[in-house]
């Protein structure tokens, strides 16, 4: 099948709803294997600040007392407290882009803002990689594509996930206007360019799913 | 906020703010700004999932954030309030808290 042929094109995927409360879509191998890219890189970020909460590996203890007793899960460190058993401060993110996946509670009060992460963040970021890792887990039923059929908690984490790459990826593409065409002021030879239809993409995938879902 | 498919929506009127009224054990507010990134869908299927709203009540809530820029969508103890806004950030919406 292919989007040339006239008599029967290949549209682009859509979530449907399925009997039960299932969701189905029907996705070609490149179409899931650049969502499960995209998905992979979404873990990377979230790793490489710290941001995956207790399960990631940037916050894997190193205590070897722990290691050989198995507690490596159940450390201080895994759970995010000091030794005094308090919660280890967390700084605002740097980057935009998770500086919006993770944004300030009190935009006018910085003590009480600090606060809030402090006590939030890690369980936020666990909750983004698994929502993240229930996505890429699913697509491995399809490793050659084809038809996936959601049970409705994975069709919840593939909504959450989509969002957070469209939050991502629109940070990056410097959309900050509702009425702005995404790209618009990119040069000839700004690499980033190429993600616009990804950002396409994915914003009318998670409108049919928010579609299957509700409809 | 988006939609990925052109919807004719209508305008509400700019003088309908309405200021809830003094309540000493809601002294709270959730806050959720509007971002040209999430879609509207997508917003109003958050506040009928989340906080249980009428359709209606959740469209005209996804109204007001992305006509005026922002809404309160809930009101109540710190506690609560700070509960809601962390759930707001997981599902990706720019939520603050503040005093009512």
């Amino acid at each position: 099948m292919s989007f040339f042929r006239r008599d029967k094109p290949t549209v682009i995927a859509a979530f449907t709803r399925g009997p039960g409360h299932t969701v189905l879509v029907d996705l070609r191998a490149p179409e899931a294997g650049l969502l499960a890219d995209l998905l992979r890189d979404l873990l990377e970020l979230l790793d490489e600040e710290g941001l995956a909460g207790p399960a990631g590996p940037a916050s894997a203890a190193a205590d070897p007392l722990a290691a050989e007793l198995g507690l490596e899960n159940l450390g201080l460190g895994e759970l995010g407290l000091d030794e005094e058993g308090g919660k280890r401060p967390v700084d605002r993110p740097n980057d935009p882009a998770l500086a919006r996946l993770f944004p300030d509670a009190y935009p006018d009060d910085p003590e009480a803002a600090a606060e809030f992460r402090r006590y939030t963040q890690g369980d936020l970021g666990a909750e983004r990689r698994r929502r993240a890792s229930t996505a890429i887990a699913s697509l491995g039923r399809i490793p050659g594509g084809g038809r996936l059929t959601l049970s409705e908690k994975e069709a919840g984490a593939w909504l959450g996930a989509l969002n957070d790459l469209r939050l991502v990826l629109g940070t990056r593409l410097e959309i900050t206007a509702d009425d702005q065409e995404p790209g618009q002021d990119f040069g000839p030879d700004d690499p980033r360019a190429a993600y616009v239809p990804v950002y396409y993409y994915l914003g009318y995938l998670q409108e049919t799913l928010v579609e299957a879902l509700t409809g | 906020m988006v939609t990925s498919t052109p919807v004719e929506v209508e305008r509400p009127d700019v003088e309908g703010v309405t200021e809830p009224v003094e309540d000493a054990d809601r002294p709270w507010t959730t806050i959720v700004w509007n971002d040209p990134i999430n879609l509207m869908s997508y917003v109003t299927y958050v506040f009928e999932t989340y906080f249980g709203y009428p359709k209606t009540k959740a469209h005209k809530l996804m109204l007001d954030v992305h006509h005026r820029g922002k809404a309160a969508v809930a009101r109540g103890s710190r506690e609560e309030m700070e509960r809601d806004v962390s759930a707001m950030h997981s599902y990706g919406l720019w939520a603050t808290l503040q005093r009512a």
